[in-house]
């Protein structure tokens, strides 16, 4: 359980350093950050951001997997389920 | 609470670009003269956005075909094409596509969002995989959401994304589908066609290639960017619109696969929609024999056309997103820019397709011009005309800040 937790640490800090060039308002990131809504970023631009995190996790996101992830905590969950390996 | 409470931050999005000017989403064409020009605002205006690639929504030929149906088997069909929505004619310009195109068969739907929809909710269910070029067209996205499928995005126009993400499936476990178009209608850009048969072929997918906007303008004769890169036969699905070189509406949807017509049994876009009236399946039929007849002399025409616009675009120092050919859009560095360009352009009598994000791929603003075999030289020199008044007022007006 630890162990888990420590992976979900390093998915957090990743996904917020991959999320930064998108953060043009500099809002302070947390688990709860809605990625569209408080970033301000439009649907396609989560797509393309999402696709960033593909390639680091080497793992591809179906796309109503997408749309029912809205923070970043969700984000990180998601990542952790299908595996991505850093 | 209310239903449109969702929309919330769009009226001030809406407003702001409303009040630059016209509302650019809401351009009325008063009277339409000839296929690239029109009365707008009262104005004779240039029309540099219609995707009337070949020009022939006038054609003598077409208009008397249309008319004739039109006599003769009334206004409408009254039907879908499951019940009693299939005339003759419906199964005449069936015959006629998948000839032009050298498929097997060809089925017709009411639009080209509808073929598209139509073709990929019919083809893919839950149990199958769905690549999509991230630039697609959003009939493409609700296409692929309406079928349920896994649906997986790709680089645009990387082949060596698309394998890398077929890498990631695990063999053997779904059929896979590859969608892509021949030639983007934002960026003008065209797919390496080539590059995508292959990596397809080497993971066992199928390919799709939606010719929307390349359908009578690439390839010899006409059959798009398939044909103009040499891989009609490797290519499973091609779909296509009557609206654009075809000059109506409607759109097809062309196949080999020996079971593609049940289709018709299978896909609800096909099944619950009434089909196109007489006097549409007539003027298609019939510009379709035109594009046999004269398609490589319009396509001269229409590249021509888009060589001098594309030459005199960039000489003005603008920059255009993707290499020659009938779609020239024109980067703008941001949306404000770019909306008022717009409309000083449409003041200028020259309309263009205003292309903004979230419409726009990388959050690009676009001046987005389709060239017509039908514009003549003086209408080209018109619309670099307007360009150059615009750009020329736009930089004095950015010296003296």
């Amino acid at each position: 359980m630890t162990e888990m937790k420590q992976d979900q640490q390093e998915i957090y800090e990743k996904v917020c350093s991959l999320l930064e060039p998108f953060n043009n308002k500099e809002l302070t990131l947390n688990r709860e950050t809605d990625i569209s809504s408080d970033l301000e970023i439009d649907s396609v631009a989560v797509l393309d951001f999402i696709m960033e995190v593909e390639d680091e996790y080497d793992i591809s996101f179906p796309m109503n997997r997408i749309s029912e992830i809205r923070t970043i905590g969700e984000l990180v969950e998601a990542i952790s389920e299908l595996g991505g390996k850093h | 609470m209310d239903l449109f409470d969702k929309f919330s931050s769009l009226p001030g999005q809406y407003e702001k670009i409303k009040a630059a000017g016209e509302n650019p989403f809401g351009v009325c064409i008063e009277k339409i003269e000839r296929p690239t020009l029109g009365i707008v605002n009262g104005r004779s205006t240039v029309l540099a956005g219609t995707n009337n690639y070949l020009g022939l929504t006038f054609d003598e030929s077409c208009i008397a075909a249309a008319q004739e149906a039109l006599a003769t088997q009334g206004t409408g069909t009254t039907g879908s094409r499951i019940a009693n929505g299939t005339y003759a004619g419906h199964r005449n310009l069936e015959e006629s596509i998948a000839r032009f195109l050298d498929k097997r068969s060809a089925i017709v739907y009411p639009t080209g969002y509808q073929a598209n929809l139509g073709t990929i909710a019919g083809l893919c269910g839950p149990e199958d995989t769905v690549l999509i070029d991230a630039d697609c067209h959003a009939c493409i996205y609700d296409g692929v959401k309406l079928s349920g499928a896994n649906v997986i995005r790709f680089r645009h126009n990387s082949p060596e994304d698309l394998d890398k993400r077929l890498s990631r499936i695990a063999e053997g476990n779904t059929n896979i589908l590859v969608i892509v178009e021949g030639l983007y209608s934002m960026f003008g850009d065209v797919a390496p066609l080539k590059e995508f048969v292959a990596v397809k072929n080497k993971h066992g997918a199928y390919l799709y290639v939606d010719e929307a906007h390349s359908f009578g303008v690439f390839g010899k004769t006409g059959q798009g960017v398939a044909e103009a890169q040499g891989v009609l036969d490797d290519v499973d699905f091609i779909a296509g619109t009557f609206s654009k070189s075809l000059g109506t509406i409607g759109g097809f949807a062309a196949s080999n696969h020996p079971e593609f017509e049940l289709l018709r049994v299978a896909s609800r876009p096909y099944m619950f929609t009434a089909s196109i009236s007489p006097a549409t399946v007539a003027s298609v039929t019939e510009c379709l024999e035109q594009i046999r007849r004269r398609g490589p002399a319009l396509m001269q025409r229409l590249w021509a056309n888009a060589s001098k616009l594309y030459q005199g675009v960039t000489a003005l120092g603008l920059t255009v997103s993707a290499p020659l050919g009938p779609i020239v859009a024109v980067r703008m560095p941001d949306r404000e820019t770019a909306v008022f360009f717009w409309n000083r352009l449409l003041e200028n009598g020259v309309y263009v397709n205003l292309a903004i994000p979230p419409g726009t791929p990388n959050s690009t603003s676009l001046l987005r011009c389709s060239v017509s075999a039908a514009h003549t030289e003086e209408d080209i020199d018109a619309i670099l005309h307007a360009f150059e008044e615009v750009a020329l007022g736009l930089s004095a007006s950015q010296a003296a800040e």
